[in-house]
């Protein structure tokens, strides 16, 4: 009986010594100061425009939107969009709270509620495609095998590798863009009071059940959901990792199956039973945040339901796959 | 070897204190989407805003209250007599700011008092120095509106006379493309343009009394209609009859209010209205709007 940590230990060894990890850091560290630069220069213009007073600022939002409410040109989709949207506004004017308070933890809850569905995936598939196609692809497989290892275990160890650095990986970008977007907004603003709670029926908000949380424990649940988004975007890449023999196919594959995923929730209302795809129910910060579902019928316990079963197929068809496979070539 | 080992402390310590974290924030997540609970009403109440910023230097704040005319619809450049007014007003020498410009296409004087109750509204108000209002347009020509800015449709069936707009309009004008004029807008009768006049013209005493009420520093300028279907024969008469008795009520409420000020604009569009409306016909154009401002100025200053 082999212990596991030993072999968790190695695997994570591993990941660290093929510098992907690295790599994930480093495309933070250039793209997050890209991001704040631009941040910074949309604050300044308003700033000019509005005399740094967010409640005029906020005030032109909701009016240009109630103007574009009333052309014939617009979706009803989006109509309905921004008729929650301006709902949403109105409240935070008249509770006098500004909803984009600049700081450096205002731009990291908005930057991740942008990224969850599609960039933070992108990294966390760095780490997890070539987990064993990687593996495959140079052939370190059969010296992997031939040890006194039950594969279960090998599987298993791995498994458990990526996960740890799921959890790193999240961490890391909650920090880094704090971190580099504190030096131009301030690292101020954990207090400053976010609205969470609306409920949305059709195009109208429920307002009884919104509640004021601090920013930092927005960023907490925001955290936890993305969490559980990336764990399960990670089990899926590692499954097709085990399924397909090279890396740039494993990649290829997620790349395209997120990609997909962008697309659909951009034009896909009408197709309703696309809300049993995984890479439609990403967005899950949407629902702390209160921005609608992109397809009806969409809350909370579904997306993450439907997530939890992709998550659980995908482990029990990798285990499956792997524990049985010939290893050849 | 010895490095790796720290290395693997290292990470195995922190990936396994983040996700210890990362699944608290997860089941706090998850507890507040499903059960929400309605928080007894927020720590932060609406503060009173601002005190209205007394004359401090002669920076002229200005915000625009109103329906399409505020906002500038038909204007090709975008701008309304709103930023017209602002640009006129910094090329003489002024300091000026433009603290909001709240028109929305299609607003009645119902909607824009209902606009008044809400707090962004209100602040801005109170920022401001100069209220430009432009209201009403809407409720005299509400069948009208459906050819202009589409939007609001609340097309109200009104009896319908002899008034054949449409195609009248082609001989009238003589610019007329064709465009925008809808064929059922044969609505548009001398009554019911009368008809809505008393209410409406009910609701702008409120709404002009509510906003000095909000900042009774500001100085109020009202912009009177101008006939927009001057160019139909058989509207020419009652749309200057309506037209007139609206600005007569309006400026019956005005004069009792020394912050107060019609600009008419009537006389600018009659009889040119060829020239200074855009291709909807209910619009003006950037030489209309250009007029208007000029008008506006006139009154500032």
């Amino acid at each position: 009986m082999t212990s596991l940590i030993p072999l968790i230990r190695n695997e994570c060894l591993k990941i660290i010594k093929k510098k992907r990890f690295y790599i994930i850091l480093l495309i933070l560290l250039v793209l997050v100061p890209m991001f704040t630069y631009a941040q910074m220069r949309i604050a300044e213009r308003s700033r000019d425009k509005f005399n740094s007073d967010w409640r005029l600022e906020v005030q032109q939002q909701i009016t240009d939107n109630q103007n574009s409410l009333g052309s014939d040109r617009i979706p009803e989709e989006w109509k309905s969009y921004r008729k929650i949207f301006v709902q949403q506004l109105q409240y935070y004017l008249d509770h006098d709270v500004n909803p984009n308070e600049p700081s450096g933890v205002t731009f990291t809850r908005e930057f991740l509620d942008n990224s969850v569905s599609l960039f933070i995936p992108l990294l966390i598939m760095a780490v997890a495609s070539d987990l064993v196609s990687g593996e495959r692809t140079t052939g370190t497989i059969k010296m992997l095998l031939t040890r006194p290892v039950k594969r279960w275990k090998v599987l298993f160890s791995k498994m458990a590798a990526l996960l740890m650095f799921v959890s790193l990986i999240v961490l890391s970008t909650f920090l880094i863009s704090y971190l580099v977007s504190g030096l131009a907004f301030g690292y101020k603003g954990f207090n400053v009071p976010v609205f969470t709670g609306f409920q949305l029926n059709g195009d109208t908000v429920d307002m009884s059940s919104v509640h004021a949380v601090p920013q930092w424990k927005y960023l907490l649940m925001q955290g936890g959901l993305i969490w559980f988004v990336s764990v399960v975007v990670a089990l899926l890449a590692f499954m097709v990792s085990v399924l397909v023999r090279s890396t740039a196919a494993s990649i290829v594959v997620m790349m395209a199956a997120l990609i997909a995923g962008t697309i659909l929730t951009n034009m896909a209302s009408a197709w309703t039973t696309a809300k049993y795809l995984f890479m439609v129910n990403l967005g899950l910060t949407g629902y702390l945040s209160g921005s609608p579902a992109p397809i009806e019928g969409m809350t909370l316990s579904f997306s993450m339901g439907v997530l939890a079963v992709w998550g659980i197929l995908s482990v029990i068809i990798s285990f499956a796959v792997f524990t049985k496979r010939d290893i050849l070539n | 070897m010895n490095d790796s080992k720290w290395t693997w402390r290292a990470v195995s310590l922190i990936s396994i204190a983040a996700t210890i974290i990362l699944l608290v924030g997860f089941v706090y997540a998850v507890k507040d989407v499903l059960y929400p609970k309605g928080a007894a009403t927020l720590t932060i109440l609406p503060e009173q805003t601002a005190a209205p910023v007394s004359a401090a230097g002669e920076t002229i704040r200005i915000v625009a209250l109103g329906d399409s005319l505020a906002k500038g619809t038909g204007d090709n450049e975008g701008s309304g007599y709103v930023k017209r007014t602002l640009d006129g007003l910094t090329a003489k020498g002024s300091k000026t700011s433009l603290i909001g410009n709240m028109g929305i296409n299609g607003l009645t004087t119902a909607g824009l008092q209902s606009k008044l109750q809400q707090e962004g509204v209100k602040y801005a108000l109170r920022q401001s120095n100069v209220i430009l209002v432009s209201i009403g347009g809407n409720d005299l020509f509400r069948g009208a509106d459906l050819l202009g800015s589409g939007s609001e449709g609340q097309q109200i069936a009104v009896p319908d006379t002899e008034g054949q707009k449409a195609g009248s309009m082609e001989e009238g004008t003589g610019v007329s493309t064709g465009a925008g004029i809808a064929e059922g807008n044969d609505k548009i009768s001398p009554d019911s343009l009368l008809a809505a006049l008393p209410e409406a013209a009910k609701r702008l005493n409120t709404i002009l009394e509510r906003i000095s009420e909000i900042n009774p520093e500001a100085q109020i300028y009202y912009l009177g209609l101008y006939n927009p279907f001057g160019d139909v024969p058989e509207l020419l008469v009652p749309g200057n009859q309506a037209v007139t008795a609206w600005n007569n009520a309006a400026m019956d409420i005005i004069n009792k209010h020394s912050n107060m000020t019609l600009v008419p604009t009537f006389d600018l569009f009659n009889r040119h209205l060829d020239k200074y409306l855009s291709s909807d016909h209910f619009h003006p154009n950037g030489n209309g709007y250009q007029r208007i401002s000029e008008r506006v100025i006139q009154a500032l200053q």
